[in-house]
C-alpha cells in the first residue's frame, strides 16, 4: 500500500515504522516538506498526489495550524471564533484532500504537558489551554463526521502508551521530531490494524479454551462452585472483567466460540449456572467441548462457522496447547498468552486485530444470527433431502437499489467477504458509491430472511451495461446464507434486469484469489456457459430460472422493473414473474 | 554513579537495536566495536544519527542520572564518529564532565 504522510514536524520516523513493522499490510510511505501542510492538502496538483496514494496521514499540532491557539500557548487573548473559524477552515482543507485517498487519518491535536502550566486556569472558560484544546478537538471531528473516508484516530491513547517520555524534547530539538518513538510505534500499530479493518482483513472470531481462561481452575475437578471467578478476589475480578470485554467485542460483532478440553455437560453447566459469569452459552457461536485434539476441534468448529482459518484468533493459557495449534494451523493467529489473570484483559485489548471502520447493526445483530444459525443447521440435519429442507426454510429474498442507507453495510460487505466474491475488489464507500451511480451500472443489495430469523444485508450484485452484453462486476455473498440458493436469486435478477435493458448477453468473469474458490464453484454449477477459463456467459433471452421455494420481494428503486410505473411501491415478484 | 565502559557500550548497543526496528532488514546497523556510524561507509542517515544519539542521552539520563549533550561532541570530534567503539571511547570521556540529570 501507498501512504504519505502530511505534517508540521519531523514525521520521517513513523514512516520507517511503518515500512519496517513486520505485520501486514506491507507499506510504502513517503513524507512530505514538514512546513507545508495546508498548501499540500489544497493542492491537488502537488507532486506528492500523482500517484494517488491508498491511505494519508495529516498529523498536525495545533499551534502550528491554528494561529489562534497559538497565542493562547503564548498566553495572550485569542478570540474565540476565530479559533473556531480556523478549525473549520483546517477541516475544509482535509475535506478536500479526502477525495484524493480512499482513507485518510487524523490523528487528533494534543499538546505537551509542558504547555499546560497555568495550573487551575488550564481548564477555565477564557484562556485555559486544556479546555481549548478539547473544544477545538470536538469541533474538528463534528465537522469531519460523516465523511466515509475520514478516520480521526486518538492520539491520546498513544501518548499515555509511550508515558512520560512521550513528548521528547530531545528529538524536538535534534531533528524537529515531536514524539518519542514509542508514540510513532504505538500510532503504527493502529493504523496498521485500521488498514487491515478497512481492508477486510480484521479477525472475526475468538476462539476461547474455558479452564484458566474464562474462570480460574479446573472445572472439571472442581464442579463450577468452585472455580474462581468474580468475588473478592484480585484473579476472579479480572476474569469478569476479562468477559465483559469479550462481550463488548462480541457486540462489535466478532463471534466468541469454545474449543476446550472438557466434558461437555461439566462445561455448560458451569457457564449456564455460575452466577458471576458475563458470558452465556447464547454469546457463543460455536462450540467444541471434548477430549479431541485442538487444532482439529477448531478446523471442524471453523468450517461449521463457515469462515477461514485466518479469521480466527485462538486464545488459551496452556503454551503447550499454543505451540501445538500453531504449528498445525498456521493460519490461526494464536497471541502469547500472559501467565497473570490480571492481565488477561490488556492482552485481549492490545491484539490489534479487531479494528473495523463501520458498525452496522449487522455486526451488532452477529451473535444473535449465528445463533439463529446453528439451529438452522440442526434443522437442516434432519431432513436428507436439500431441496426439501430449503422449502421448509421459506426464504425471503429482498431486493434494493444500492442507497445512502444501505451503503455502509454494503462497503463492508464487499470489504470483507472473500469466499462468495466474484472480483474481490476493495473499495471505500464514497468510492463504491460514486462507481454505482454511473449511468451504464446497476447495484442491487439482498437481505435475506426465512422463518428462523433475518440473516440481513448479506449479498450484493453489480452489473455494467455495455450495447449488447451486461458484465457482472461484483458478485457478493456472506458465507452465513452461501447454498441456500440465495445465489441463483441474484443471478435471476442480474438477467431480469438486463432482459429488461435489451441486453443480449450477460457474462461473468472470475478472478481468482487464494480464498474465493467457493465462488469459482457457483459459476461452474450454476448454468452459465463456461466460454474459457474464467468466462461464465448467459443468453438473456433465456430467462434464469429462479428456485420456486425463494419469494423474491422487489423494494423501492430496484432497476430491474425500468418499465413499472408503480418503481416507488413494494412489490412482490414471485418465482412465476421471473420465469 | 558512572556508567562503565562496557555499560555504555551496552547503552550503544540497546540504542543501534530500537534504530534498527526502523530500517530494513538488509540495512540494520551491526552491533560490533568495528561498525561504522556515519559519513560515506556509515550505516546511519542523518536521522537514524539523529535518533541513536537521543536514545544515546536518555538511556544514559534514565539509566544512571546524567545530562550528556553527545550532538555538541559529534559535530566538533568527528574521528569519535568513526566507529561504534571510537564513539564508546569518546562518550566516556564525556562523562567525566556531565552533570546529574535535574
Amino acid at each position: 500500500m501507498r501512504g504519505l504522510l502530511i505534517s508540521d514536524f519531523n514525521i520521517q520516523n513513523l514512516s520507517s515504522y511503518l515500512k519496517n513493522e513486520p505485520n501486514a499490510p506491507v507499506i510504502d510511505s513517503v513524507t512530505t516538506c514538514y512546513a507545508e501542510v495546508f498548501q499540500t492538502l489544497l493542492d491537488d496538483t502537488a507532486p506528492c498526489w500523482s500517484a494517488r496514494p491508498d491511505f494519508v496521514v495529516v498529523w498536525t499540532r495545533p499551534e502550528a495550524v491554528l494561529e489562534e491557539f497559538r497565542k493562547l500557548l503564548d498566553c495572550c487573548s485569542a478570540n474565540r471564533e476565530d479559533l473556531n473559524g480556523q478549525v473549520d477552515a483546517f477541516s475544509a482543507a482535509l475535506r478536500r484532500a479526502s477525495k484524493r485517498t480512499q482513507a485518510l487519518f487524523v490523528p487528533t491535536w494534543t499538546i505537551s504537558p509542558f504547555h499546560q502550566t497555568q495550573g487551575l486556569l488550564d481548564l477555565s472558560a477564557n484562556s485555559g489551554i486544556a479546555r481549548a484544546l478539547m473544544q477545538i478537538n470536538v469541533r474538528l471531528l463534528e465537522t469531519l463526521d460523516g465523511l466515509p473516508t475520514v478516520h480521526p484516530l486518538w492520539t491520546d491513547k498513544w501518548i499515555q502508551l509511550a508515558g512520560p517520555t512521550a513528548f521528547n524534547q530531545r528529538l524536538w530539538y535534534l531533528g524537529k521530531i515531536r514524539f518519542s518513538n514509542d508514540v510513532f510505534k504505538a500510532a503504527t500499530r493502529d493504523l496498521k490494524s485500521a488498514l487491515r479493518g478497512l481492508g477486510g482483513r480484521a479477525k472475526k472470531v475468538i476462539i476461547l479454551d474455558l479452564d484458566d481462561v474464562l474462570w480460574g481452575g479446573i472445572v472439571g475437578e472442581t464442579g463450577w462452585q468452585g472455580v474462581t471467578l468474580g468475588g473478592h478476589d484480585p484473579a476472579g475480578e479480572a476474569l469478569v472483567d476479562f468477559q465483559r470485554e469479550l462481550k463488548a467485542l462480541a457486540r462489535r460483532g466478532i463471534l466468541l466460540a469454545i474449543v476446550s478440553k472438557n466434558d461437555e455437560s461439566i462445561a455448560t453447566e458451569a457457564i449456564a449456572k455460575h452466577p458471576e459469569m458475563v458470558l452465556r452459552m447464547d454469546d457463543f457461536a460455536g462450540w467444541r467441548i471434548n477430549w479431541r485434539d485442538k487444532a482439529a476441534n477448531i478446523v471442524d468448529l471453523m468450517t461449521e462457522l463457515n469462515l477461514g482459518l485466518d479469521s480466527a484468533v485462538f486464545v488459551d493459557d496452556s503454551p503447550v496447547e499454543r505451540a501445538r495449534v500453531r504449528e498445525a494451523l498456521p493460519q490461526l493467529f494464536v497471541p502469547d498468552w500472559p501467565l497473570d489473570k490480571r492481565l488477561y484483559t490488556e492482552a485481549l485489548l492490545s491484539l490489534d486485530c479487531f479494528d473495523s471502520p463501520w458498525l452496522t447493526e449487522e455486526d451488532r445483530q452477529r451473535v444473535r444470527m449465528s445463533a439463529v444459525d446453528r439451529i438452522r443447521k440442526e434443522s437442516r440435519d434432519q431432513v436428507s433431502d436439500l431441496e426439501e429442507w430449503l422449502a421448509t426454510l421459506k426464504t425471503t429474498v429482498k431486493v434494493e437499489e444500492l442507497n445512502r442507507d444501505n451503503l455502509p453495510r454494503a462497503a463492508q460487505l464487499l470489504n470483507k467477504t472473500n469466499q462468495m466474491n466474484l472480483s474481490t475488489r476493495r473499495m471505500s464507500e464514497a468510492d463504491f458509491y460514486a462507481w454505482a451511480k454511473a449511468q451504464d451500472r446497476r447495484v442491487w443489495t439482498f437481505r435475506v430472511s426465512d422463518k428462523f430469523g433475518d440473516s440481513g444485508l448479506t449479498g450484493i450484485l453489480s452489473l455494467e451495461l455495455d450495447g449488447s452484453r451486461a458484465r457482472i462486476i461484483d458478485f457478493v455473498l456472506s458465507c452465513r446464507v452461501i447454498g441456500r440458493k440465495i445465489e441463483e436469486a441474484m443471478l435471476s435478477v442480474a438477467i431480469k434486469c438486463a432482459q429488461s435493458a435489451g441486453i443480449r448477453e450477460v457474462y461473468a468473469n472470475y478472478c481468482q484469489t487464494p480464498k474465493n474458490k467457493p465462488c469459482y464453484a457457483f459459476f461452474q454449477r450454476s448454468g452459465l456457459t463456461y466460454r474459457d477459463e474464467s468466462t461464465f456467459v448467459w443468453d438473456s433471452a433465456l430467462p434464469y430460472p429462479l428456485y420456486s421455494g425463494i419469494r423474491l420481494v422487489c423494494d423501492g428503486e430496484a432497476a430491474f422493473e425500468e418499465t413499472s410505473t408503480d418503481r416507488n411501491q413494494s412489490e412482490l415478484i414471485t418465482s412465476d414473474h421471473l420465469r | 554513579m558512572k556508567p562503565t565502559k562496557e555499560e555504555l557500550i551496552g547503552i550503544i548497543y540497546e540504542s543501534l537495536d530500537e534504530v534498527n526496528e526502523q530500517l530494513p532488514s538488509d540495512q540494520r546497523v551491526q552491533k560490533s566495536p568495528d561498525t561504522i556510524l556515519v559519513g560515506r561507509a556509515g550505516r546511519l542517515d542523518s536521522l537514524g544519527f539523529v535518533n541513536f544519539i537521543a536514545l544515546v542521552e536518555e538511556k544514559c539520563a534514565h539509566k544512571y542520572g546524567i545530562t550528556v549533550s553527545l550532538m555538541e561532541a559529534s559535530s566538533s570530534e568527528e574521528a569519535a564518529l568513526e566507529n561504534v567503539k571510537s564513539f564508546a571511547d569518546s562518550f566516556f570521556q564525556r562523562l567525566s564532565d556531565a552533570v546529574p540529570e535535574v
